[in-house]
């Protein structure tokens, strides 16, 4: 399984963080501040596993944000790359080109994305047009009851 | 700034912060008035306050006063206000906060709902942070949704149970018939979700284990159809169908196969069609291949089977792609021992990874290489790793040089030892830590020659760092006068030693003289005993150290110093040569 799920820019600034095991507010700013270091000083043209404590690190350079996953031993990290590669497809299409400003202030809108493609640390759903009629269906059901309460959601 | 200003706004504020201490005060002033708002519990602006919350959160600044507020908002009626709530569980609330109990009852009530989204949310809350004691009394719930007629939540009711499995493996008994009738579903998302949750199974407890071995034909009838179905719009990656649902399959199958003949023997065709069919062109069909060759190694494959995985990793090294060059001498460092021979017949080309670019793979093909050596392509290894040695990063160059070194056995050749001296000539950086190594393993071992007359020659030279007794790269052992001169005796004294050991010992004795102080009687006696040595060379070596010591004692310092020059193994050049008579 996933252990966690990082967003960061270039200048270490994190923008999204998903942890899949429990774990202290001490240890994740450790391993926040560890995957930054490590990513960040690589070279560009190396390859993109990296090998930490126990776990396997997949990550990979979308425009100005680093996606960055912890693995577990059995992991397939070719394969990882590829999960990554959904996620940031997911949110192109939501967003539509999709930019680090847009999850800026559209995180909480990164995270529900998130949740429709992975859960536990493992793929939920395989489909793009799956997870992306869900999603669309999820954000209807706010609006209808927003639209209700005529009031703007966030 | 107005309490009520929506998330987006705040957002804006924060980043026009111009200095750390700007930041932390407009964050102070927004935290104040959302706790002021929490308070209120103003219906309105609650979920829009608990967003904002969740932001600051993520830029490092304590939230842990809106957990109550999570609590709250997931017992609210309102979608918009359930579904900020649960992330905010997820974000702030885990196993070990107290207040994590409290939504348990939300979570139960909403795994009924009716809206299937609701249900999603409490689904996903639950396998991201449930506790023990959540996941137990919230099994039966899931056990039910595993038989519902909705896909959407079936998919997701597995990873639940997955999660319920991870926490509590005695609960596996409850899932296992509904994981095996959820791999007749048609649905990716359920069959992915229904292989996991397979696997997991099968990995805490071995009865599972043996009860699904029987699933293996089904499985493969599985990937068959993924492997020659035409193209699914719908699926399809890079020309592969399903690689995520493939890679699992593949991995269950390696669970299942494992120690047993029968099952083994049931996906060989598969797999063998698999390794052949599959285009690796880019990284989704990699995945599958590599995820294949894993399966074939580890299970009881033919030989025809294994050789064929080998190949493809041997293919792999080939691959432009550096990730690609990387999994698989990770794949072959793995199998190095249990396949040698297949592995040996890719040497060549693992050893051109020795000059990659790339540091990783650089790293990975030197510890393939060291495992590599063996007494039939000995020669030639020496030559590549020396070369390698010469240019390689320093952060890699202790562990090639204990590797040579260790590989230096006893059948080496001649030349080998000359080319080491040059070489750890060279590397100044790494004299320190050359000559600890080496006499470390002087004093544990003198049976092989060529490491014996290498750390003989290195204590001589560098007899100096030996004894202050620093290191940078390793911890070194503290060692005196006399220890360096007994372990270079007992080189001399040996039977082991071949007589061109002993003229290294001697010479590292003779050299020592000039590097060390308390004991250069102790040498002086030594010289003089050899000097009537039934061993001719090591006769004239020792009458000619006498000399140096008796007539020419000011020469002594300038022909015994640091050498810069390596003398010709081939030809003896003679002490009497240099002094001139």
């Amino acid at each position: 399984m996933m252990r966690f799920l990082l967003l960061f820019s270039r200048q270490g600034k994190l923008r999204l963080q998903k942890w899949f095991l429990p774990m202290t507010e001490r240890e994740k700013k450790k391993i926040i501040r560890d995957m930054t270091t490590m990513v960040l000083a690589r070279k560009p043209r190396t390859c993109n596993f990296l090998h930490w404590r126990d776990l396997k690190i997949v990550y990979k350079r979308y425009a100005s944000l680093y996606f960055c996953c912890g693995l577990e031993d059995q992991d397939n990290e070719l394969l990882a790359l590829e999960v990554l590669h959904r996620y940031v497809e997911l949110l192109d299409k939501y967003f539509g080109s999709v930019c680090e400003l847009d999850i800026i202030f559209n995180f909480e809108k990164a995270y529900f994305i998130l949740d429709e493609f992975l859960m536990g640390g493992e793929i939920q759903e395989t489909s793009k047009q799956s997870i992306a009629k869900s999603i669309e269906a999820s954000d209807m059901l706010q609006e209808t009851m927003e639209e209700y309460m005529s009031k703007p959601a966030f | 700034m107005s309490p009520s200003v929506c998330l987006q706004e705040m957002i804006r504020v924060i980043r026009g912060a111009r200095t750390q201490g700007e930041e932390r005060g407009v964050i102070q002033r927004e935290c104040a008035a959302i706790r002021a708002q929490f308070r209120q519990a103003d219906s309105g602006g609650r979920s829009h306050n608990l967003a904002k919350l969740l932001y600051v959160h993520m830029l490092g600044y304590p939230a842990h006063f809106g957990q109550m507020e999570c609590v709250r908002l997931i017992a609210s009626s309102k979608y918009s206000e359930k579904r900020i709530g649960y992330l905010g569980a997820m974000m702030l609330l885990d196993e070990k906060q107290d207040a994590s109990l409290l939504i348990t009852n939300s979570i139960k009530n909403d795994l009924s709902h009716s809206s299937q989204h609701v249900q999603s949310l409490a689904l996903c809350t639950l396998a991201c942070m449930g506790s023990a004691e959540m996941c137990r009394d919230l099994a039966p719930e899931i056990e039910r949704l595993l038989k519902a007629s909705n896909s959407y939540i079936k998919k997701k009711a597995a990873l639940c149970a997955v999660h319920i499995v991870r926490k509590i493996p005695e609960l596996g008994e409850m899932f296992t018939p509904s994981a095996h009738s959820l791999l007749s579903e048609k649905n990716h998302g359920v069959l992915h979700g229904a292989v996991i949750l397979i696997t997991e199974l099968c990995e805490r407890n071995p009865d599972n284990l043996k009860q699904f071995r029987k699933s293996v034909p089904e499985l493969v009838q599985i990937m068959k159809n993924l492997v020659t179905s035409g193209y699914s719009p719908e699926h399809n990656v890079a020309g592969i169908s399903d690689p995520f649902l493939q890679v699992r399959i593949l991995r269950l199958l390696r669970i299942l196969g494992r120690n047993n003949d029968a099952a083994s023997d049931a996906m060989n065709d598969l797999l063998a069609q698999v390794a052949t069919n599959t285009d690796s062109s880019k990284t989704a069909g990699s995945a599958v291949l590599y995820e294949t060759v894993l399966t074939i190694m580890d299970i009881r494959s033919e030989s025809g089977l294994r050789v064929l995985a080998v190949n493809i990793l041997g293919r792999f090294l080939l691959n432009n792609d550096r990730n690609i060059r990387y999994i698989s001498m990770t794949s072959l460092q793995k199998i190095v021992q249990t396949d040698h021979t297949a592995v040996q017949r890719h040497r060549g080309t693992i050893v051109d990874c020795l000059k990659d670019q790339d540091a990783s793979v650089k790293r990975r093909a030197l510890e393939l290489s060291l495992a590599l050596v063996s007494a039939a392509n000995i020669r030639s290894m020496m030559k590549e790793l020396l070369l390698f040695l010469s240019t390689c990063p320093p952060e890699l160059r202790s562990h090639a040089a204990s590797g040579i070194f260790n590989a230096a056995g006893g059948d080496v050749r001649d030349e080998t030892v000359p080319n080491l001296i040059q070489l750890i000539t060279a590397a100044s950086e790494l004299h320190c830590y050359t000559v600890h190594k080496l006499y470390r393993a002087l004093i544990s071992d003198i049976v092989q020659q060529s490491l014996v007359q290498v750390a003989c020659w290195c204590i001589g030279e560098y007899g100096d760092l030996l004894l202050k007794g620093e290191c940078e790269e390793i911890t070194p052992m503290q060692v005196t006068e006399d220890d360096v001169l007994d372990a270079l005796e007992t080189v001399l004294q040996s039977h082991m030693s071949t007589p061109t050991s002993r003229g290294f010992a001697l010479t590292a004795i003779m050299k020592l003289s000039t590097r060390i102080t308390n004991n250069v009687d102790r040498i002086r006696s030594v010289v003089s005993i050899y000097g009537s040595c039934i061993d001719v060379e090591l006769q004239q070596r020792a009458v000619e150290y006498n000399a140096l010591f008796k007539k020419y004692d000011h020469m002594r310092y300038f022909t015994m110093s640091y050498c810069t020059v390596i003398l010709e193994f081939g030809c003896r050049s003679r002490l009497s040569l240099v002094l001139g008579y």
